[in-house]
């Protein structure tokens, strides 16, 4: 067995790569071994830096796909829940990461497949109505070409958080840390029971339907600005709405 | 023919060539193609033809119609788009000879003739291409006239080689297009038998990786060597020199430099391919890989996914949502614009700028004069040199000199002033200098 790479937590700092795990860390970036160098920079340091995410209210979470992240367990750090669109296409994604067709191409799927799969498991009415939930009586063609939008935003903001890739000419690539999304359904536990649990480690928040998640501490406009900044308008209104207001069960 | 991509495609734009083979018309060239093969035969008399086509078409569509015509019109078919020619050019005399195209064997060979790379069929074709190249070296060594490098060096290097590493990069798109099928093949076993077929699946990953291994191996090993031996035809056509040989000779080396170009390039590809596909198979095979440990393995009764299934419809389960850390970026304080003035609204003015003109009394200036000349002897001025000082000191000095000129002709028109005989000049400020009157009224009387 090799000796550890890094005796202390003056080393782990010093390294070129900390400065970019830590802010990637810190913005809720899931680091696979895809990332070869980040990958490796925490597997080495992981001691050292479990301990220093600690002093923050935060646990650095290593599961066995292969992928760390980090779970803010107090509000010493700001932290935020997925919005329903980001939950629904997240679990669409996970549903085609274990699906053994998209092994064919290195799980590599376009986005026609992700929203034919998507419509093929919800129906595309049920899809459109989660979609814009608060639309009453919209235009058939009007509502269907605002959820591919939403889609599509909504593979961006979790690319952002590495749970996919995205590739060029639409293309995404899924990664390991899509099984976050199956965390309740996994196990031989009851979904309810596995839930629980997850909830009390802060994992996940239960919400109702209709009901937006959203940051647990007030974020700083520009603290995603460079992931809002190219947002249309109509998206982006949505997006910041989803994340204006935190459930109950958050707090 | 040209190898210049817009000469080929202006070529084909005007010949307009097209291929339209239905299955019935593919099978009947894949029948003759077979029955040439079994009978060692090279060319069908009509009546074969159209025997062949019957029995295509009794194992196609058994309750099909009658034959005479399809047969002919397939013929046609065929003839029309070259996949079948005439053979014994004897015209209207008989009944014709025809044989399948070098286009029409293609086609079949590529339906029925596997033709993947393997590494026997690899190592027997790089072999002999090296010994073909260790022969062209060996010519280009001895080569005196223009037909030795034409006929030694160039024509092989683009026959010979050229075929060989044809054949090489033909067997390349085989093995492709067998990765393709094989990882079609990995899913579809993962997708019927899930848990059952990891072995199968793993088993197979590894031995397309040894395959392509060895295949880069063989590729990079003897990719190399052909190189080596083709610098050495270059070093031999170099190492001749310009007056050894005739315009002749130089011509068929620089036709030969030009081949073993074309060569080389042609190695450059194939083994270029190696790296490539290990490169594009080693990150699909690390995926299939991660996918049997994290899922299938994890999951042997596939659960997971029929449960994930219902999460999603809202089937089992509460909503939930995951929470990710976000923490805001650092706030960095940008230095303080000050932000420019407002500039006033424009406005359209209330009333007009201008004023209507008035008439107003003409200023007379020598009235004015008159006055004040008038003033200063009423208030005691004795001499001209008095009255002009009062008058002329707060005018600039530029205008005193006409103003004292003034000022005299007025007090000459205001009173009799007296002047002796001899008329003192007195000096005034700015360097002026006047007579000096004396104005009557006054005690001491002066005169200008």
């Amino acid at each position: 067995m090799s000796a550890p790479r890094y005796d202390r937590l003056e080393d782990v700092v010093l390294d070129d790569l900390f400065p970019e795990v830590d802010l990637a860390l810190r913005r809720g970036r899931h680091v696979d071994r895809d990332d070869a160098d980040l990958y490796a920079f925490i597997t080495d340091a992981q001691d050292q830096l479990e301990a220093f995410f600690r002093r923050y209210g935060c646990e650095l979470v290593h599961r066995s796909e292969g992928y760390f992240y980090l779970l803010p367990t107090s509000d010493r750090l700001g932290r935020r829940h997925l919005s329903s669109t980001e939950m629904l296409v997240g679990q669409a994604l996970t549903l085609l990461y274990l699906d053994p067709t998209t092994t064919e191409n290195g799980g590599v799927i376009s986005r026609e497949q992700l929203l034919s799969h998507l419509a093929g498991v919800m129906g595309t009415d049920a899809l459109v109505r989660a979609m814009s939930p608060k639309r009453k009586k919209v235009d058939q063609r009007v509502a269907e070409e605002a959820t591919r939008t939403k889609v599509a935003e909504a593979v961006r903001r979790l690319a952002s958080l590495g749970f996919v890739e995205l590739l060029e000419d639409g293309a995404t690539r899924l990664r390991p840390a899509l099984m976050r999304f199956a965390e309740p359904v996994r196990g031989t536990a009851a979904p309810e029971a596995a839930l629980e649990r997850l909830v009390a480690s802060g994992e996940v928040v239960l919400t109702d339907d209709g009901d937006e998640p959203g940051e647990a501490n007030d974020l700083d406009d520009s603290s995603e600005g460079d992931e809002r900044g190219d947002l249309d308008d109509s998206s982006e209104g949505d997006e910041r709405g989803d994340l204006a207001e935190e459930p109950e069960e958050a707090r | 023919m040209t190898t210049d991509p817009n000469r080929v495609l202006a070529y084909l734009a005007r010949e307009r060539p097209s291929l339209e083979l239905s299955t019935v018309d593919l099978c009947f060239v894949a029948a003759l193609h077979l029955r040439a093969n079994v009978t060692s035969t090279s060319s069908f008399q009509e009546d074969q033809l159209v025997d062949v086509f019957e029995e295509v078409v009794r194992v196609l569509e058994p309750t099909g119609e009658p034959q005479g015509k399809r047969a002919s019109a397939a013929i046609r078919r065929l003839r029309e788009q070259r996949l079948l020619a005439r053979v014994d050019g004897a015209g209207v005399v008989r009944a014709g000879e025809f044989a399948l195209t070098r286009l029409a064997a293609a086609i079949v060979e590529f339906f029925l003739e596997e033709e993947s790379l393997t590494r026997e069929t690899l190592a027997v074709l790089m072999r002999t291409l090296l010994t073909s190249l260790a022969d062209i070296a060996a010519a280009a060594a001895s080569a005196q006239t223009p037909e030795d490098w034409r006929l030694g060096v160039a024509t092989p290097l683009r026959v010979i080689i050229g075929d060989l590493a044809g054949g090489v990069e033909r067997r390349q798109r085989g093995f492709d297009l067998h990765q393709v099928e094989l990882q079609k093949e990995i899913g579809a076993l993962l997708g019927a038998e899930w848990f059952g077929a990891i072995e199968r699946s793993q088993a197979l990953l590894e031995t397309t990786s040894a395959t392509l291994r060895e295949l880069n191996q063989v590729l990079m090993k003897d990719t190399q060597e052909a190189h080596a031996r083709l610098q050495d035809v270059l070093d031999r056509a170099a190492a001749v020199e310009p007056g050894e040989v005739d315009d002749g000779a130089r011509e068929g080396i620089a036709e030969a430099e030009s081949a073993v170009k074309e060569a080389g390039d042609q190695l450059d590809r194939i083994a270029a391919w190696g790296s490539a596909r290990q490169r594009a198979w080693s990150d699909h095979y690390q995926y299939v890989h991660r996918y049997l440990r994290d899922v299938v393995r994890l999951d042997p009764s596939r659960m997971l996914t029929q449960r994930l299934r219902d999460q999603l419809t809202g089937k089992s389960g509460r909503p939930f949502a995951l929470t990710i850390a976000a923490a805001p970026a650092i706030r960095l304080l940008r230095p303080l614009v000050t932000p420019p003035e407002e500039r006033p609204p424009v406005r359209r003015p209330r009333k007009e700028r201008e004023a209507e003109p008035a008439v107003v009394a003409a200023l007379d200036a020598q009235a004015v004069l008159t006055e004040k000349v008038r003033a200063a002897l009423s208030e005691g001025a004795s001499t001209l040199r008095d009255v002009t000082d009062r008058l002329t000191s707060n005018l600039p000095e530029s205008e005193r000199f006409l103003a004292a000129g003034r000022v005299a002709e007025t007090v000459a028109a205001l009173c009799r002033p007296d002047a002796g005989a001899e008329r003192p000049w007195v000096p005034l400020s700015a360097g002026i200098a006047i007579e000096e009157w004396s104005v009557p009224g006054s005690g001491k009387g002066s005169a200008a």
